[in-house]
């Protein structure tokens, strides 16, 4: 209990404007904080993304305002448009995966059975790994010639399955899918398995004795009642998702050819291996719009279930 | 907090924040020296052990014998140096000497963060001791901005015994490297191994190709389409493995280490770990189509624009240019020197392998293409890894590529 905390009973009545006061007083070391880190490179990185920034202009030179130069070179660029192809399909072939073998994996954590915390911990390594380690591991793993699932694959006499998984353009980019959602169902999996949590077991009860099967029981109450939590695990998915860098610049650093120069690897492309810094900004300020848009609504989501005191 | 702040001054504030987490260290620099002796920051990317006691004692030597200087190291992984000094450059903290990689002249000299050396060097006098490659490698419009550190370029490693008992002679031509690597291949081994990998490692590998097809750059779309179909051929045969668009050179003289590659193309700098093979190879000149060519690599000494110790550290550079300083470093980096008068010292000098690089150098070609150089290659590393990957024809990529490379080059 704070000790700003009043009831009517106790009597103490503090005029509200210096509460209020209290409150941003606690707040600014937050705010500062995030003006110094976060608004500050936003604003900055608009500022470079209308103005004409390369390495030639970095010392003493000219930094023009330049307008929308930038992002019509960036719009203009096929490049460009293949990375935001590939970063769609990156994102909503993760999220599907990542997020209905996490809703499988939650539904068989819900219920009690031997090993099931030690099971639930282990799993949840694989979220804990630094993504560079996991990007590392899984190109040992997919590797043609030494890794272990073509070992796997030739040794239960399935060598027509083998296959240089990310040295093939057709092939890397599910590579590198298939490592990121493995990396996500245990995010999603923790999620749900909360959300599972918060249904009444007497609603199960009662629907069983009003002779409802398993099936019946998942669809008419499961499905429903985890309606909003799916909605924002799906969100934070899509925000973490869209911007995932280290897993694919470790596994394939975008290649073979440009099969996985997702978007965030495309900002990173034009900045640091071309130093293009005014366009690399105006790619890194169209990287953002997506993720905004997904964080807002879930901030939107959040407000409105606050209010609504909705299940969360 | 409402005093107004340049952008270089939050930056500059920004890193000392850094510095005093621990991330950083630039600004320790100042203040607490003596008044005479003036400390040089230098950065360099050799983060690997075995370059560690060489660096050191020459970093040693320089401040036993440069009077007044002190030498404060920092190093950085290789991919990571330019991004740094950019990063620096932007906040105002660049290091007084750098030792960068040769072709980051392209990006770097036309970004005027280096030092203009041309009077200095005028007035010092030793610029036709040079091997030409490295020397003109420093030289960007009509400027020096650098001094060669050391210089390599590739050639072509063999199992001396493989290719005995398949009765090949180490190849001089294409068409004898082709017929050679297609008669080495055999069950798990290829005929030959290269770096085709999608960063410059692998253009740097591919460039002697384009180069030895008798074409350049400019004439991608012709001669880069003869080399490509050459590459594509080897691995039609499967004389080449398609895996080779992974591989860095390290990747590469793995597979020549463990026998699953009779034939490399590599740089001297695996000459130490070659010595502890537990086979014979030999290491001849890259074979030829049209013309010689090989690729040259290694690092120049660059001095920063905005130091304020130029002077001192162009005395630095000085004296690490004299044989007392010079040699002693590069055999124990196992590095091959940029200078003509040193031939005939060092261990290069009686190292029939080293013998062969030193020997190439007056072949190799710098990379020096201009400041959008980095939009070229990557046209180059990509149209080389569809044509290997399958996935477009030489013709086909050569000519998407060199519409990409001509406008990178057009830009200045």
């Amino acid at each position: 209990m704070t000790p700003d905390h009043r009831s009517p009973a106790n009597g103490h009545r503090s005029p509200a404007a210096r509460r209020r006061r209290q409150g941003y007083l606690f707040c600014l070391p937050g705010l500062v904080l995030l003006a110094l880190f976060l608004a500050y490179p936003l604003f900055y990185n608009l500022w470079t993304s209308v103005h004409e920034v390369q390495l030639s202009t970095l010392l003493g030179g000219p930094q023009r305002f330049n307008g929308l130069a930038n992002y019509r070179a960036v719009v203009s660029d096929p490049g460009f448009w293949h990375s935001v192809r590939l970063s769609v399909v990156f994102t909503l072939g993760s999220l599907l995966f990542q997020f209905t073998l996490g809703f499988a994996l939650a539904l068989l954590f819900a219920r009690p059975f031997p090993l099931n915390g030690l099971l639930r911990s282990l799993l949840l390594i694989a979220w804990l790994l630094p993504p560079v380690v996991s990007g590392t591991l899984f190109r040992w793993l997919l590797d043609a010639e030494s890794g272990a699932y073509n070992a796997l694959l030739r040794a239960v006499g399935l060598d027509t399955l083998t296959h240089d998984w990310l040295t093939d353009p057709g092939t890397a980019l599910a590579g590198v899918m298939f490592a990121n959602i493995w990396v996500g169902v245990p995010f999603n999996m923790l999620l749900l398995l909360v959300g599972l949590h918060t249904i009444d077991p007497e609603l199960y009860e009662a629907a069983a004795i009003d002779g409802a099967g398993a099936w019946q029981r998942f669809r008419r109450i499961t499905l429903p009642l985890m309606r909003p939590v799916s909605v924002t695990v799906l969100l934070l998915g899509l925000i973490y998702t869209f911007k995932v860098f280290d897993t694919i610049f470790v596994m394939t650093g975008g290649g073979p050819v440009d099969a996985t120069r997702v978007l965030s690897l495309y900002v990173y492309e034009v900045f640091f291996a071309f130093f293009r810094f005014g366009r690399g900004s105006a790619a890194g300020v169209l990287l953002l719009v997506v993720p905004l848009l997904a964080g807002a609504l879930y901030v939107h989501r959040l407000r409105k279930e606050t209010v609504e005191g909705g299940p969360a | 907090m409402s005093y107004t702040v340049d952008r270089r001054g939050f930056l500059r504030a920004a890193g000392a924040g850094g510095a005093a987490l621990g991330l950083g260290g630039t600004l320790a620099s100042c203040g607490s020296d003596e008044p005479d002796t003036v400390t040089l920051t230098w950065w360099d990317y050799f983060t690997l052990d075995n370059f560690q006691p060489g660096m050191e004692r020459l970093i040693k030597d320089i401040e036993e014998n440069v009077p007044n200087v002190n030498i404060q190291r920092r190093t950085f992984p290789f991919a990571e140096l330019d991004r740094q000094i950019t990063l620096a450059a932007i906040a105002g903290e660049l290091p007084d000497i750098a030792i960068v990689d040769n072709v980051a002249m392209n990006s770097l000299g036309g970004g005027k963060l280096l030092a203009d050396l041309t009077g200095r060097v005028k007035e010092w006098g030793q610029a036709d001791e040079y091997y030409k490659g490295p020397w003109e490698g420093c030289q960007v419009d009509g400027k020096t901005l650098g001094i060669p550190n050391n210089s390599n370029c590739l050639a072509l490693y063999c199992n001396t015994r493989m290719l005995a008992d398949a009765g090949v002679e180490p190849p001089t031509t294409w068409a004898e490297l082709a017929s050679a690597a297609e008669k080495l291949t055999s069950g798990n081994r290829f005929g030959l191994a290269l770096s085709a990998i999608r960063t410059e490692e692998g253009v740097f590998q591919f460039l002697p190709f384009l180069w030895q097809a008798g074409g350049d750059l400019d004439t991608f779309a012709t001669y880069g389409a003869t080399a490509l179909e050459f590459l594509d051929g080897l691995i039609a045969k499967k004389s080449l493995s398609e895996q080779c668009v992974g591989w860095t050179q390290q990747d590469v003289n793995i597979r020549f280490m463990d026998k699953r590659a009779a034939m490399q193309i590599n740089g001297p700098w695996q000459i130490p770990t070659l010595k502890k093979a537990d086979f014979d190879w030999t290491v001849v000149a890259l074979p030829r189509d049209k013309e010689t060519a090989t690729c040259l690599g290694g690092e120049n000494w660059v001095l920063t624009a905005d130091g304020k110790h130029l002077d001192k550290a162009w005395e630095v550079l000085e004296y690490t240019q004299t044989p007392q300083a010079l040699v002693p470093y590069l055999v124990a980096f196992g590095n091959l020197p940029a200078r003509k008068d040193l031939a005939d010292q060092g261990t290069w000098a009686s190292d029939p392998a080293l013998r062969l690089f030193l020997n190439q150098l007056a072949f190799a070609r710098p990379r020096q293409y201009g400041p959008h150089y980095a939009d070229a290659s990557q046209a180059v590393a990509e149209a080389e890894q569809a044509v290997l990957t399958g996935s477009a024809s030489p013709s086909a990529a050569a000519r998407t590529a060199a519409a990409k490379i001509d406008k990178a080059l057009a830009e200045q």
